[in-house]
């Protein structure tokens, strides 16, 4: 009888279309209602939506709200709504710590995702530590950074002097270099550390002399004239140039290179991935290296560009031909890491727990291995820096090429 | 080497000449610092950059600049300075500080934090001269500013303008009483020195073929030192000292490192200020008074 009228009920509920449309409605309001009802899981972002690096900030801003949404359009985390707060350092170090005191303390967020330079990183890892919280940056690779402030730091990338032992190789190889000038950004941590002793220490060991050893080049954060520096470059007459800064100071560099006719291969850190420097002189071959790139290949890495890129274009103040960014993917993947350990270890969100919760993510971070990542499996090392694969790309005439693959693997963990 | 770094640091030091008169003309007059002088510079150079990237020929794109530049000053001087004129000078200064800061924040949000590029060919032709590269933006951005101080020097020094600008710096109660409209001339000096300030943006951007919202800071700074080093009482003093910082600061990079640069040109600043308070041009200590 009662599975009759119910059988009724739900033909007519069938045949008419309206009541059906209605009662969709109400399922899926009470569904929406229920995770709105549910507890909250906080995260926190610092990230630089203002001052040189807010093309980066900006679009890392976009991308944790995709994966916000993404995340409470499919049931939130173990039934709870995902809320990640994303405070603004402007690259400012003191400002970085700052809102990472205010997220910890103020928000109770359970990890934060940033700061993104190394520079920051240095000033907010230790207040990350004295907060104890879980804080990943998504883009410092100046050697040792997390390694100065464990256990609470990570960093979702590989230190640059790994990576600079497989770039120089290729860079010589693929160019036949037996010297080149160097010039670096003085004013930036990881590039002044790339600049004048980890590129100079590959170099040697790949017996490439360097032209200007004993008198370094080096320009100013915000420099736009650099004709003195590449005047000087072009006296010295190198096989190729070193340039150690980020995109948007280095396309600076390359354009006045272009400018006094020095059309040399370029080599660099992970700093001058961007399309934006593809086009400042495009006949100028760049190497450097990167674990994500926007036409990498690959379901995951695909998906994800297809994804961000509408959003990222339609947001006002970035440009409107921009592409996801391997910093836009680093964050993606440090928040979704946050997720599978909220997820795995027993997290309860609850305001009580706030301390045991933090814990239980850095305990599943540091022994993490295998989580799959945008560009393959992600774990950490002791040093708190990322095992993944990364790839040395060749920027020219408009496009970065893949030309080897490597993976940053360390003693008694996981490979890639 | 030497000669083509003697090119370079004539065409910074030519930038570093029409920003320093810039700076220079509001201070003659109101013995203010206009410490948004420096934004102006980049907004304009933004002006003239769209415009550029526009297709509007380069005559169009200077106009542009320095006619966006002068309506932006004129802007803080009827807001961030006009209201605060009878305070403490330092009150002034403070207004023109946060409308830089906020003039950086609109063109971060207008134009985006990454170096705006113009294609290759706005990067003009290179002429060769035995060891010396010289392009053409920098044969532009030294001649224009040849004309650009001989036109200031002309308006400042033999119109009826000219004049009236000399009473109010002078003395501004004696000049209202003389008929002088001394706030018709301040929002006027105010204007002039946007303009000129973008006009430099202008070449600068063309001159290097990138923009960014950050431009103005160092470069502003090192305009005030031309200012201080030159004379702010002679106008004169910016076209002799602008390629002099120009060309020391070139050559402290090339023969004395990049990473003692600033120490220098700054250093010079205040070996300047010690030896000589009144600059290189300045007038004896009896004409302070008259800055312009």
């Amino acid at each position: 009888m009662v599975n009759s009228n119910g059988k009724k009920s739900m033909l007519k509920v069938i045949l008419n279309p309206s009541r059906l449309l209605g009662t969709l409605a109400v399922i899926s309001l009470s569904a929406g209602s229920a995770l709105a009802q549910a507890p909250e899981i906080a995260l926190g972002a610092v990230v630089p939506s203002s001052g040189p690096f807010a093309e980066w900030g900006r679009s890392n801003s976009v991308t944790l709200k995709m994966l916000e949404k993404q995340t409470n359009d499919a049931g939130g985390i173990n039934g709870a709504k995902l809320k990640i707060t994303i405070l603004d350092d402007g690259a400012k170090p003191a400002q970085a710590a700052s809102s990472l005191r205010k997220l910890a303390g103020d928000e109770k967020v359970l990890a934060v995702a940033g700061p993104l330079t190394s520079s920051a990183a240095e000033v907010t890892f230790p207040v990350a530590n004295e907060m104890k919280v879980v804080a990943t940056s998504q883009a410092s690779s100046k050697p040792g950074v997390a390694k100065l402030n464990r256990p609470w730091a990570f960093r979702n990338t590989i230190d640059e002097g790994m990576l600079a032992k497989t770039t120089v190789p290729y860079f010589k190889k693929a160019f036949n270099i037996k010297s080149v000038g160097i010039i670096f950004d003085a004013k930036d941590a990881t590039a002044a550390t790339v600049g004048k002793a980890i590129m100079p220490a590959a170099l040697k060991a790949n017996e490439i002399a360097i032209v200007n050893e004993s008198d370094p080049l080096s320009f100013n954060t915000g420099d736009l004239d650099v004709s003195a520096q590449v005047t000087k470059l072009k006296s010295l007459n190198p096989d190729g140039v070193v340039v150690s800064a980020d995109y948007s100071q280095a396309i600076t560099v390359l354009r006045e290179m272009k400018r006094q006719g020095l059309i040399k291969p370029v080599v660099g850190a992970t700093q001058l991935i961007s399309s934006a420097i593809l086009k400042a002189a495009p006949e100028i071959p760049i190497i450097a290296p990167a674990t994500f790139f926007a036409t990498m290949k690959g379901e995951a890495a695909e998906k994800f560009v297809t994804n961000l890129q509408p959003l990222l274009r339609k947001e006002s103040g970035l440009p409107a031909e921009i592409e996801p960014s391997m910093y836009d993917a680093n964050i993606y993947e440090i928040v979704s890491m946050y997720i599978d350990a909220i997820k795995k270890s027993g997290v309860t969100g609850k305001p009580a727990d706030v301390e045991a919760d933090r814990a239980k993510i850095r305990d599943h971070l540091a022994k993490l291995e295998g989580f799959q990542g945008l560009g393959g499996p992600i774990g950490f090392n002791d040093d708190g820096d990322a095992i993944k694969a990364f790839y040395v790309l060749q920027g020219q005439n408009g496009a970065w090429d893949t030309k080897v693959r490597g993976c940053s693997s360390a003693p008694n963990h996981a490979g890639c | 080497m030497l000669w083509q770094q003697l090119v370079n640091g004539l065409t910074l030091g030519a930038i570093y000449t029409l920003l320093a008169l810039s700076f220079s003309i509001v201070m003659g007059i109101l013995g203010i610092l206009n410490l948004a002088i420096a934004e102006l510079f980049m907004i304009g150079g933004y002006f003239g950059f769209t415009l550029i990237a526009a297709n509007f020929p380069l005559p169009v794109a200077v106009l542009g600049g320095m006619a966006g530049a002068a309506i932006a000053a004129m802007v803080i001087e009827r807001i961030g300075y006009q209201p605060l004129r009878g305070t403490p000078v330092v009150t002034p200064m403070l207004s023109t500080l946060g409308f830089s800061i906020i003039l950086q924040n609109v063109a971060t949000n207008f134009w985006g934090s990454d170096p705006l590029q113009l294609p290759d060919e706005y990067l003009g032709r290179q002429y060769t001269l035995g060891p010396v590269n010289i392009g053409q933006m920098q044969l532009i951005v030294v001649g224009a500013t040849i004309v650009l101080v001989t036109l200031i020097a002309y308006t400042v020094q033999r119109t009826t303008v000219g004049r009236a600008l000399r009473a109010v710096a002078e003395n501004r109660e004696v000049s209202r009483l003389l008929g002088v409209s001394a706030d018709r001339l301040t929002l006027f000096a105010f204007a002039l020195s946007g303009a000129l300030a973008g006009v430099a943006g202008v070449l600068i951007a063309l001159h290097y073929g990138a923009i960014t919202p950050y431009l103005g800071v160092e470069i502003g700074l090192k305009a005030v030192a031309v200012m201080v080093i030159g004379g702010t009482t002679n106008i004169w003093g910016a076209l002799l000292a602008g390629p002099l910082i120009g060309v020391v600061e070139v050559l402290t990079v090339a023969y004395g490192g990049s990473q003692v640069r600033d120490f220098v040109v700054y250093g010079f600043m205040i070996l300047i200020l010690l030896l000589r308070p009144q600059g290189l041009l300045g007038g004896a200590r009896s004409d302070q008074g008259q800055r312009v």
